[in-house]
C-alpha cells in the first residue's frame, strides 16, 4: 500500500515539476538554447554559448538577430551549416549518415539484452536436462551420508 | 652529459626488458624454473634504467640544459621551479618517460608481491607480459619518442617554456602523475589475465588475487579524472569542468570498463560465474588505456590536451591491435575451459543487478567510444567534417546515468541468488520514500524540469539505500563490541561510501548542467549589476608583473565580498594572452568570472563573463568521498576467503558445522544415529573425512 501512495506522490510531483510554467520562451532564451548547440569555430570543442572568442560573439549576434526575425531553429541551423559546414553543429543531425551515431548504441543495448536473455535461458534449459536420475541419486546419497556423519561425529565413540 | 645519461637509462630499460622476456620465455619453454623465476632481476634493472633516465631529464630541466630539444621546447630560464620540474610531463616524450617510470615501479611491486610464487609458470608468464609492455614503451623512447634528442645546430640561449596552460596552476604537479598511476596500474591485472589464459588455469582465483591491484589503479584513475575536471574548471576559463573532449573521454573509457569489472568480479568470487566476461573486461580496460594514448598523442583528434603531435601514432595503434588480437585470440582458444560451473537462478538477485550494471557500464563506454571516434570515421569514409559534442553525450548518457542511479539504489538491498517481495519491501520502502520526498521538496522549492527532478529523486533513493547499509553495518559492529569504525571499513562498506560519493557527483552534475547560466556584462569602474541573483561590482583594473607572467587583473566584488581577480595573463615574451578566471564558491552555487574584453582606453568599460552554476562544490566534495571510500575499502574488513565455499551448511547440524568440525564438540541437538546399523560399519573409515571437510567453511 505505501508503494501505491509513493507512486502517486511521485507522479503528481513530477507532473507539476516537469512543466516550466507555460510561458513561451523569450527571444533571448531561444537564442541561448540554440547557442548551446553551436560549436565555437575557433575553440576546442565548446559551444558559442560558453566562449568569449570573437567568432563566438559574432555567431551569438547572428543567432539572436535571426530568432528576432522569426526564423525557426531548423532555418537557423541550415544557415549556420551553409556558412561554416556541417561541423558547426555540436549535435550530429538525425538524418543521413550521422543517424548511425544515434541509432547504434540503443540497437547494441537491445542486441546485448536479447543475447543475454537467450544465453541465460539456454543455460537453464541445459541445466534442467543434464541432471539424470542417477545424478540425483548420487547427490541424495552423498547428502544423507554427510548429515549422518555430522550427526554422529559430536559424540565420538560413546561405546567401544 | 644529460643526453648520454638519459640515453643509457632508456637503453638499460629496453635491454633489460627484452632480455628478461627472452630468458623467462626460455625458462618456460624448457621447463626450467631457475630461469623462469629471474623476473625480479630484470624488473629491478628496468626500474633502474627508468630512474636513471628520469634523473637525467629532471637534471637537464633544472639546469636549463637547452642542448636537449625537449628542454628547449618545454622550459625557459624564467620558468618557476615547480613548472620546471613538472616540465617532464608537459609534452609527449617526457610523458612516455613518466609512463615508463611508473610501469617499472608497478612491475617491481608485482614481482615483490608474488616473489614466493615466482617459479609458478603463471607468475612467470605474467612477469613476461609486463616486460613486453615495458619493452614497447622503452622502445618508443629509444626511437620515435626520444626525450633526450639533442637540438641540431647551435644550443639556444633560452627555451620556449611549457605550454601556457601548464604553468598556471599547481595541479599540473598532481593530475598527470596520479592519472598515470591509474592508467599504468591496469597493466598488472591485464598481465595476470593473459597469463591465466595462456596457462589455462582460469579457475584458480588469480583474477581475485589481482583485484586489489585493479582497485588501486581504479582509485588513482578516479582521483586523476576528478582533479583534471577541477583543473580545467580553474584554468580554462569557460566555466565548465567536463567538455567531452577526446582526451577526457580517453581517460573515462578505461574507468568505465574497470568500474564494470570491479562489480562483476564479485559475481565470480561469490558464484564462480562470468569468467570469460571478467577476463574480457580486464583486457578491454588495458586496451583502452593504449587506445586513449593513441587518440590523444597521435594528433588524429583535435583536443585541448594535444600538447604535441608526433609520429608514434601508428606504433600505438599497432600495439593496441596486437593487444586486442592477443586477448580475443586467447579467449577464443581457451573458451572451453572458461565455462562456468553454474548459472543465474533469478534475474532479481544481486548477481542479476551486477549483470545489469555491467550492461549499462559497457553501453556507457560504447556511447563514449562511438562519439569520440565517429568524427574520424565519418571524415575517412564520407570526406566531410562532423562534430559530436556535449549535447550528443549529454542526451545519450543521461538515461544510462539515471538507470545506474536506480540500480545503485536497489543493488545493495538485493540478496544473492534470489529474493522475495517481503525482503525488498523491508529494505527499500524507507529509501524509496526518501527519494520521493526529495522530489516533492524540490518541486515545492521551485525546481522545474523532468530530468533534474528524476536525478535528484533517484539520488535521494540511492543515498538512503547505501546509507542504510552503512548504518546497519556500523550498528552490527557496535553490538558485537568491535567499535563502530569496524562497520565502516572493508570492501563492501568502502563501496557504499564510494556510492555516496557518486550520488553527490551525479546530483551536482544534474544541477550544474541543467541550471547553470553564462552571461556577459559590460561595466564602468564602480558600476554594480545584478546577474543571475548575484550583485557584481567592478572596482577597477591593476597591472601585475612577475618574471614569469604579466597580467591585467580586474577587481570585482561579488555580493559584497572579494575582491575577486579575474585576469588576462601573458606568460613569457611572445606567447598568446590567456584568460585567468576567478571563482567565488559556496555550497549553494559558484560565481565564475572571466575578463572577456579589456577597455580600449584607460578607465573605460570592461566586459566580464559571469557564469553562475549551482552545486559545483558538491563535485569536489563527492570526489573526496570517492577517495575516502576507496581508502576504507583498502582496509581489510571481515572478508571471506576467495576459495571458501558459500553454500549453506546442512541445516540440522549448522551449529556443529560452524564451530569447529574437529569432532570434539558435544551437540545435544544432533539427531540420533540412523537405525539401520548395517551401514555404520562400512562407513566408519570415511567418517573422519566427512567431519573434516567443512573446516574451511566455518573457520575464520
Amino acid at each position: 500500500m505505501p508503494w501505491v501512495a509513493l507512486v502517486v506522490v511521485v507522479a503528481v510531483a513530477l507532473g507539476l515539476g516537469a512543466s516550466r510554467g507555460g510561458a513561451p520562451l523569450t527571444s533571448t532564451q531561444r537564442a541561448d538554447a540554440i547557442d548551446a548547440l553551436v560549436r565555437c569555430p575557433s575553440c576546442e570543442g565548446i559551444s558559442v554559448a560558453d566562449s568569449s572568442a570573437s567568432t563566438a560573439v559574432a555567431i551569438r549576434h547572428t543567432v539572436l538577430a535571426r530568432v528576432r526575425a522569426g526564423q525557426s531553429d531548423g532555418q537557423i541551423d541550415a544557415f549556420l551549416v551553409s556558412r561554416y559546414g556541417p561541423g558547426i553543429l555540436l549535435r550530429p543531425p538525425a538524418h543521413g549518415w550521422t543517424t548511425w551515431v544515434w541509432v547504434l548504441p540503443p540497437a547494441a543495448v537491445v542486441v546485448a539484452v536479447a543475447g543475454l536473455v537467450t544465453v541465460l535461458w539456454r543455460r537453464r534449459q541445459r541445466g534442467a536436462v543434464s541432471v539424470s536420475d542417477e545424478d540425483r541419486a548420487l547427490v541424495d546419497q552423498a547428502l544423507a551420508d554427510r548429515s549422518r556423519s555430522l550427526a554422529r561425529s559430536p559424540k565420538p565413540a560413546p561405546t567401544p | 652529459m644529460n643526453a648520454a645519461l638519459g640515453h643509457s637509462g632508456v637503453l638499460l630499460g629496453l635491454a633489460a626488458s627484452i632480455v628478461g622476456v627472452a630468458v623467462i620465455a626460455l625458462g618456460l619453454a624448457r621447463n626450467r624454473p631457475d630461469l623462469a623465476r629471474t623476473g625480479r632481476l630484470y624488473a629491478a634493472l628496468v626500474l633502474g634504467g627508468a630512474v636513471i633516465a628520469t634523473v637525467a631529464m629532471e637534471r637537464a630541466l633544472i639546469t636549463h640544459d637547452f642542448s636537449l630539444a625537449f628542454v628547449a621546447a618545454n622550459n625557459s630560464r624564467s620558468t618557476p621551479l615547480l613548472y620546471t620540474v613538472t616540465g617532464m610531463w608537459s609534452a609527449l616524450a617526457g610523458s612516455i618517460l613518466l609512463w615508463g617510470l611508473i610501469l617499472a615501479g608497478y612491475i617491481v611491486a608485482m614481482v615483490w608481491r608474488f616473489r614466493r610464487q615466482a617459479a609458478d609458470p603463471l607468475v612467470a608468464w605474467a612477469t613476461l607480459v609486463t616486460l613486453v609492455v615495458a619493452a614497447f614503451f622503452f622502445g618508443l623512447m629509444a626511437g620515435p619518442a626520444d626525450p633526450f634528442r639533442t637540438v641540431t645546430g647551435a644550443v639556444p640561449a633560452n627555451g620556449l617554456g611549457p605550454n601556457v596552460l601548464l604553468q598556471d596552476n599547481a595541479l599540473v604537479a598532481f593530475h598527470p602523475p596520479i592519472l598515470y598511476l591509474g592508467f599504468v596500474g591496469f597493466t598488472i591485472p591485464f598481465a595476470f589475465a593473459i597469463a591465466s589464459l595462456i596457462t589455462g588455469r582460469i579457475g584458480e582465483g588469480w583474477q581475485l588475487a589481482t583485484r586489489r591491484w585493479t582497485l588501486f589503479a581504479w582509485a588513482f584513475l578516479t582521483v586523476g579524472i576528478v582533479l583534471g575536471a577541477w583543473w580545467s574548471y580553474q584554468v580554462l576559463g569557460w566555466g565548465g569542468f567536463w567538455a567531452w573532449d577526446p582526451v577526457e573521454n580517453a581517460s573515462f573509457l578505461p574507468w568505465l570498463c574497470a568500474t564494470a569489472y570491479l562489480h562483476s568480479v564479485l559475481v565470480q568470487e561469490r558464484r564462480g560465474l562470468l569468467r570469460v566476461w571478467n577476463l574480457s573486461l580486464v583486457i578491454a580496460t588495458f586496451s583502452l588505456t593504449i587506445l586513449g594514448t593513441f587518440l590523444t598523442r597521435s594528433g588524429v583528434i583535435e583536443s585541448v590536451h594535444a600538447f604535441s603531435d608526433s609520429d608514434i601514432g601508428p606504433l600505438l595503434l599497432g600495439f593496441f591491435g596486437a593487444v586486442m588480437a592477443t586477448g580475443v585470440g586467447l579467449i577464443a582458444w581457451r573458451g572451453d575451459r572458461l565455462r562456468s560451473p553454474g548459472g543465474i537462478d533469478s534475474v532479481v538477485s544481486r548477481e542479476g543487478a551486477f549483470l545489469a550494471n555491467n550492461l549499462l557500464f559497457v553501453a556507457f563506454a560504447f556511447v563514449v567510444l562511438l562519439g569520440t571516434v565517429f568524427p574520424l570515421l565519418y571524415e575517412a569514409f564520407r570526406g566531410q567534417q562532423v562534430t559530436v559534442g556535449a549535447p550528443y553525450f549529454n542526451a545519450m548518457t543521461l538515461p544510462i546515468g539515471l538507470a545506474l542511479l536506480f540500480l545503485m539504489s536497489i543493488g545493495p538491498a538485493l540478496p544473492w541468488r534470489k529474493t522475495s517481495v517481503g525482503t525488498l519491501r523491508d529494505r527499500l520502502t524507507v529509501p524509496a520514500w526518501v527519494g520521493g520526498l526529495v522530489i516533492v521538496g524540490c518541486v515545492v522549492g521551485g525546481v522545474r524540469g523532468l530530468g533534474p527532478l528524476v536525478a535528484f529523486g533517484l539520488g535521494g533513493f540511492a543515498a538512503a539505500a547505501n546509507g542504510r547499509q552503512l548504518v546497519l553495518s556500523a550498528r552490527g559492529a557496535h553490538r558485537s563490541g568491535a567499535g563502530v569504525w569496524r562497520g565502516l571499513v572493508g570492501r563492501a562498506n568502502g563501496g557504499m561510501v564510494v556510492h555516496l560519493g557518486v550520488v553527490v557527483i551525479a546530483v551536482a552534475l544534474a544541477a550544474a548542467t541543467s541550471f547553470g547560466h553564462r552571461s556577459e556584462v559590460t561595466l564602468r569602474p564602480g558600476q554594480v549589476v545584478s546577474s543571475d541573483g548575484h550583485r557584481i561590482k567592478f572596482i577597477g583594473l591593476t597591472q601585475i608583473r612577475t618574471p614569469a607572467r604579466t597580467a591585467t587583473e580586474a577587481l570585482v566584488m561579488v555580493d559584497g565580498h572579494g575582491p575577486l581577480l579575474p585576469a588576462v595573463s601573458q606568460y613569457g615574451q611572445n606567447s598568446e594572452a590567456v584568460g585567468t578566471p576567478a571563482i567565488d564558491s559556496s555550497l549553494e552555487d559558484d560565481v565564475y568570472l572571466t575578463v572577456d574584453a579589456l577597455p580600449v582606453k584607460a578607465g573605460g568599460r570592461v566586459t566580464l563573463g559571469v557564469t553562475v552554476q549551482p552545486l559545483v562544490m558538491w563535485l569536489w566534495g563527492g570526489g573526496l568521498l570517492l577517495v575516502l571510500g576507496s581508502a576504507l575499502a583498502a582496509v581489510p574488513g571481515k572478508r571471506r576467503r576467495p576459495t571458501d565455499p558459500v553454500s549453506a551448511p546442512v541445516p540440522a547440524t549448522e551449529a556443529g558445522d560452524g564451530s569447529t568440525g574437529s569432532g570434539d564438540v558435544h551437540d545435544d541437538r544432533a539427531p540420533a544415529p540412523p537405525p539401520d546399523r548395517h551401514d555404520v560399519d562400512s562407513e566408519e573409515p570415511g567418517d573422519d573425512k566427512h567431519v573434516h571437510e567443512p573446516v574451511p567453511a566455518g573457520s575464520p
